[in-house]
């Protein structure tokens, strides 16, 4: 699957591609939405490695407004089940991430991304 | 791996509960030593490896089995709320881990084999998040993971210089300040069920490992099992075996904790305990369960 938590750890590792290579942009893309079981005490301790903006900025992509453009101080019970739903319940099925940098194309398919690269683009 | 040629029609190894891995059940002869052409691993890895686990995956199920004590152990002590990456996924078997805390710490699986990666997706009847990619290469934000696990998956590799590599990738892809990783695989003192299975010879890489062939057949039989994923036709009519050798590199005694050392030393790692303004990594435990070596770590930062 390829859901906001994992694209939030992505980078394109394209050979001499090491700047402005994160977030990966989608293109074309099916989501489907799928309930996950809600763990809030993950969440919470996952928080920290999050690139914030990046999140927000996929999340808008994908039509999810539910999160704040700053990262809240104060961490409520409603605010986690949101970042819950984003993080965990939106599935990109098909389509493509790009590198903002070098262009290079990680096509999704069956939900799986692929992020191989030709033995001429590894660094 | 299990090696074991004729279990296939169990769900798993009854001795080591394992569909893939199961050491105990060599029969003799079963693996056959090789060397291997240097010139192209990449190819070589490919027909030998990436191409056979393609082939054979649908004989694998993904929900049930035992996993090895260390592994488990290891997955157990992850504190909540930590992301990591199974490097070398296979059929997922880890990702559902640990069972106790489901869903308290999450662990992204990597596979070359994109067909074991259908399965994968769903370990344990869980919606898993699986990528389709290299363990030489590092598609991440580095350092961005917590943990990492690298389970049978570095003895497929077919130089020293790539096996390094792997582990290299596996370092850099955790925190650098807390990063933790175990790193398993197979071993060439075997238990003793299957210890007169392995040749011993010379070996021509500079190691002290023993390259081998290791089958899977895939064989006629009427399948009794619940064989959605398994055949996908002519499941009643018995046909020709076929046999896949898949390559690995078994590891002698401290291979491995050797290998990992210098694969630290080459990103610049101190070796040990933490000392003052340094990054380092620390060799937590080394051992060998069931036939296989392990080695975990842990990295530091006192920078
Ligand atoms: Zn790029």
């Amino acid at each position: 699957m390829v859901r906001l938590i994992t694209h939030n750890l992505l980078a394109c590792h394209a050979k001499n591609c090491t700047s402005n290579n994160f977030p990966l942009q989608f293109k074309d893309i099916e989501i489907e939405l799928r309930e996950a079981e809600f763990n809030p005490d993950f969440i919470r301790g996952f928080l920290p490695k999050l690139e914030w903006k990046a999140l927000i900025d996929a999340a808008k992509q994908l039509g999810d407004t539910s999160l704040p453009s700053e990262q809240p101080e104060m961490i409520d019970d409603e605010f986690l089940k949101n970042l819950h739903h984003v993080l965990l319940e939106i599935h990109i099925e098909e389509g493509a991430m790009i590198c903002p940098n070098c262009q290079h194309v990680y096509p999704i398919s069956n939900g799986i991304p692929n992020m191989l690269l030709a033995e001429h683009e590894i660094g | 791996m299990c090696i074991h040629l004729y279990h296939h029609t169990l769900p798993h190894c009854y001795r080591c509960q394992s569909y893939l891995f199961c050491t105990f059940m060599a029969p003799p002869k079963a693996v056959t030593a090789t060397s291997i052409d240097t010139s192209d691993p990449q190819t070589y890895e490919d027909q030998h490896v990436h191409s056979v686990y393609d082939q054979i995956a649908p004989h694998f199920s993904s929900t049930r089995y035992k996993p090895w004590p260390i592994i488990a152990q290891f997955l157990s002590s992850i504190p909540t709320g930590w992301i990591g990456l199974d490097s070398g996924t296979g059929n997922g078997k880890y990702l559902p881990l640990p069972l106790d805390r489901p869903g308290s710490i999450w662990t992204i699986g990597l596979d070359r084999s994109r067909n074991l990666l259908s399965i994968a997706q769903n370990a344990g009847g869980v919606a898993r998040e699986v990528i389709w990619g290299d363990v030489l290469d590092n598609p991440w934000r580095h350092g961005v993971f917590d943990y990492a696990i690298s389970i049978a998956t570095i003895h497929h590799l077919a130089t020293p210089v790539r096996r390094k590599a792997a582990v290299k990738s596996l370092l850099k892809s955790i925190d650098p300040s807390h990063g933790r990783a175990l790193i398993y695989v197979w071993a060439i003192e075997q238990d003793t069920l299957s210890k007169r299975a392995v040749p011993t010879g010379e070996d021509d890489n500079g190691t002290d490992g023993q390259d081998v062939f290791v089958p899977w057949v895939l064989a006629s039989q009427t399948s009794k099992t619940n064989s959605k994923q398994e055949h996908t036709e002519e499941t009643d009519k018995p046909k020709e075996s076929q046999v896949f050798n898949r390559y690995y590199h078994m590891f002698t005694r401290g291979e491995l904790r050797s290998l990992v050392e210098n694969a630290a030393r080459d990103i610049g790692l101190h070796i040990g305990k933490e000392v003052s303004g340094a990054r380092g990594v620390e060799i937590i435990q080394d051992g060998w369960e069931r036939s296989n070596y392990y080695v975990e770590i842990r990295r530091w930062s006192t920078e």
